[in-house]
């Protein structure tokens, strides 16, 4: 399946509407939409609809939370997901990789509910992965759960850069989606909170005791250097 | 809360409240307080937070993590159950190409047990824009006849802040507010760096207790400093009359609340003494659909702006097309919502900065308040009313916008480093009425109970435009003093402001006036055309100011229940 032109120009006009603008910190900024190192594959069809299932309505148990709807992505899907979960969060000393934390069950939970922002990120999501497997398989000639560890790295490179090629903008889109689905589901986890340092959600009766002297001597730094009186 | 086996037209009723939330919880508890009988009907479903509220679940209990749907918009724990955005089989429309969003929660309690608690006083020239700048209209009252009310609103509900010490920003006298939180380290930031540009930061009057507030009936407790607020809170910390004014009115005996009606017309009495005045109303069971009528000496509308307006449009009857209480052809008209927009940015000098539990009491501590009425009085500004900026930034998950497009180590390295190093400021403005902007009864739909539904106009002037980009470069001034990267996208004005109706705080639709040529109701809120019918919720504001209205329908709504009280007890509903 090739690409007319049209079909092209239209993804770049959506592309440009994304709020795509992400933060590149200084030490980010990289790419000036060079072309990737390999001949991109097609990006697939959109697939098709679910069937129609209910949400959780206007007025659930808020008591008692359940996930009515049920999950869609098929074995070899949620594989895949875990093992870019994985990848994209790591295991490290802080916190186990968000694959094996189960970060993937929250991915198909989000993709299979019945509401519009989340069908619309099914989309891109379902398409993503079919096109990681055709991309792996045309560079590799093995889907990508079966090619190896430094072949997935690159094709992970290839979908980070800050500024894609045109051909590019959908793939990077993809990892864009899932890597924000997968820092959401990952980072509201228990884990997930310890990792980033978060103290909170404790009862502490009697007035908010405010910032640590540790962290008012920090701000009393930061107020220094941008040349501010003390707060 | 509500009695099972009550026949509505049995109960005798001296008053009959249309409405749950703040001006209708008000006035149950001041009327019943006073002596009087009083029903309440509430369209929305009974509501117990001490049953419902699952306060301390993580999001992650929650279905999508907690994110916003269209069944749940503003997340699965939020207290708002059974409305929202949409309701089942109740719609409304628009004129063509305009946009308009009406938020009807339908439970008891209404808009308090979801709400922003942020609760400034209204100043002098508030009351009074047309006397400043020649647009819109004056009150028929000022901030001096408003401040007791303020005083007692204040201690009632429980407010924390400081002083202000700001033109137009009226302090509370000593005594009305409980002490407010320490700032949290983003807020300090901002302080430091608005102030070095002029630009003053206060700390905010918020709706929540900072000390206990003890009660017989019901008691309520001190915030503990987490949970959020919008989740409805069972300790009673936040303002909601759920856990306030319904209890404490029904404890008196005097309050009978029936639920799930939907009422539909203020009925009038025919004929005899009582010609000319309203009868009671007319209520459909949201249930079963039946239709009931009920009667009073006198019927207060508490139901929304929207809501109280419509039932008076539809109130009309043979020959009235124009509605009940329309002699001066308002009511619908002067719809105002507050002006929004949010500004964003990460600073990297707070990346990794000391971990410290930055919950607080919800939502902001400090906030900017307007600060150029002196500039605007001589037109040195291109928009003619003011703004202001509630501030935030925390620690917790930073937003996909301040995350590098890496993968990996680096990833997880940048979250730890982001977290808690994004701030925000969210505009909040007044909007002038504009004959562009009103609600009307649609003329060919109608909800699933056979009522005629609203249809919305609206439209932004150049003034509420000018001030959103005016609120635009300000923020991003600040931002850049403490060097940050703005996280905004570089759109035109009028696409980064929030569509009518999306701040909830539409008002102004059945205002009040000195006159019945020109207004609905008088300060009191009673109609000028029907002697017992008395409005009192943000429909009779005469303009919007850019701050919140909450505390000033309920200071209003205090004053006129007083008001009525004094009437019957001078007997002119003998």
């Amino acid at each position: 399946m090739s690409l007319s032109r049209r079909e092209t120009l239209q993804w770049m006009i959506a592309a440009a509407a994304l709020p795509l603008a992400r933060l590149a910190p200084p030490a980010m900024a990289a790419g000036t939409g060079v072309a990737p190192p390999f001949d991109v594959a097609d990006w697939p069809d959109a697939p098709p609809a679910l069937p129609p299932t209910k949400g959780y309505g206007r007025d659930p148990d808020l008591t008692m939370p359940t996930v009515p709807w049920p999950l869609t992505l098929s074995k070899a899907q949620r594989a895949t997901i875990d093992l870019l979960g994985d990848l994209i969060l790591p295991a490290d000393d802080r916190s186990p990789g968000a694959g094996a934390l189960g970060v993937g069950a929250f991915i198909d939970e989000w993709i299979s509910a019945p509401y519009p922002t989340q069908q619309a990120d099914r989309v891109i999501v379902i398409s993503g992965l079919t096109w990681l497997d055709r991309q792996s398989t045309a560079l590799h000639a093995a889907a990508f759960d079966a090619i190896r560890p430094t072949q997935r790295g690159a094709l992970l490179d290839a979908l980070t850069v800050a500024e894609p090629a045109a051909a590019m903008v959908q793939p990077v889109a993809f990892m864009d989606k899932l890597r924000t689905l997968f820092v959401l589901g990952f980072y509201s986890l228990p884990e997930g909170k310890a990792d980033m340092g978060y103290i909170g959600d404790q009862p502490t009766p009697g007035p908010y005791p405010g910032p640590t002297p540790e962290a008012l001597a920090h701000l009393s730094t930061v107020l220094k250097q941008m040349n501010l009186p003390p707060s | 809360m509500t009695q099972a086996a009550i026949d509505p037209a049995q109960v005798t009723a001296d008053v009959i409240i249309v409405g749950s939330g703040a001006a209708g919880g008000m006035a149950a508890y001041s009327l019943t307080k006073a002596g009087l009988r009083c029903l309440m009907l509430e369209a929305g479903r009974d509501y117990d937070p001490q049953a419902e509220v699952n306060m301390y679940a993580p999001e992650s209990d929650a279905p999508l993590r907690g994110s916003g749907t269209p069944d749940k918009p503003f997340g699965y724990f939020d207290a708002t159950v059974d409305g929202g955005w949409e309701v089942e089989g109740e719609p409304y429309t628009m004129q063509e190409g305009t946009q308009f969003y009406w938020y009807r929660p339908r439970m008891l309690g209404g808009r308090t047990n979801h709400w922003g608690r942020h609760v400034p006083r209204w100043g002098a020239y508030d009351f009074k824009p047309f006397s400043r700048d020649g647009l819109g209209v004056d009150w028929p009252i000022g901030y001096d006849d408003v401040a007791p009310f303020y005083d007692r609103v204040e201690k009632m509900i429980g407010v924390n802040g400081g002083r202000i010490e700001l033109e137009n920003h009226p302090d509370s006298p000593p005594g009305c507010l409980m002490p407010p939180p320490k700032p949290r380290i983003t807020e300090m930031l901002i302080k430091a760096t608005a102030e070095s540009l002029g630009i003053p930061v206060r700390p905010a009057h918020t709706a929540v207790l900072t000390r206990d507030m003890p009660d017989d009936v019901a008691p309520r407790s001190a915030c503990f400093n987490a949970t959020p607020c919008t989740r409805g809170c069972t300790i009673g910390a936040m303002f909601q009359t759920t856990t306030s004014f319904l209890p404490m009115a029904k404890a008196t005996g005097k309050l009978t609340v029936v639920t799930d009606a939907m009422v539909a017309r203020v009925t009038m009495a025919g004929t005899g003494a009582g010609r000319g005045r309203a009868a009671g109303v007319e209520y459909v069971d949201r249930k079963t659909g039946r239709r009931h009528q009920v009667r009073a000496r006198a019927v207060m509308l508490a139901a929304g702006t929207g809501e109280t307006t419509r039932l008076l449009l539809n109130s009309g009857g043979e020959g009235q097309p124009r509605g009940l209480a329309n002699s001066s052809g308002q009511l619908g008209r002067n719809l105002t919502d507050s002006t929004g927009a949010s500004f964003s940015a990460y600073i990297p000098a707070l990346a990794d900065r000391p971990r410290y539990n930055e919950d607080g009491i919800g939502g902001q501590h400090i906030y900017i308040p307007f600060w150029l009425y002196e500039q605007q009085k001589r037109g040195e500004l291109d928009f003619a009313r003011g703004y202001h900026f509630e501030i935030g930034g925390r620690f917790g998950i930073p937003p996909a916008a301040a995350l590098p497009r890496t993968w990996g180590a680096g990833l997880k390295q940048a979250v730890r480093s982001a977290s808690g190093a994004t701030i925000g400021l969210t505009l909040r403005g007044e909007m002038i009425p504009n004959k562009d902007t009103y609600c009307e009864i649609d003329p060919s739909v109608k909800d699933r109970f056979g009522i005629p539904v609203l249809r919305f106009a609206f439209k932004f002037s150049q003034h509420e435009i000018n001030q959103v980009a005016h609120g635009r470069r300000t923020a991003h001034a600040v931002f850049k003093r403490m060097n940050g990267t703005i996280l905004d996208r570089d759109l035109p004005p009028e696409e980064i402001m929030t569509a009518g109706g999306e701040i909830i705080h539409e008002l102004g639709t059945a205002r009040m006036g000195a006159d019945a040529r020109s207004s609905v109701v008088d300060s009191y809120g009673q109609s000028w055309d029907v002697d017992n019918l008395m409005l009192i919720d943000g429909s009779i504001f005469a303009s919007g100011a850019h701050k919140n209205p909450t505390l000033t329908i309920l200071a209003l709504a205090l004053r006129a229940s007083e008001r009525l009280a004094a009437r019957f007890k001078s007997g002119a509903f003998a």
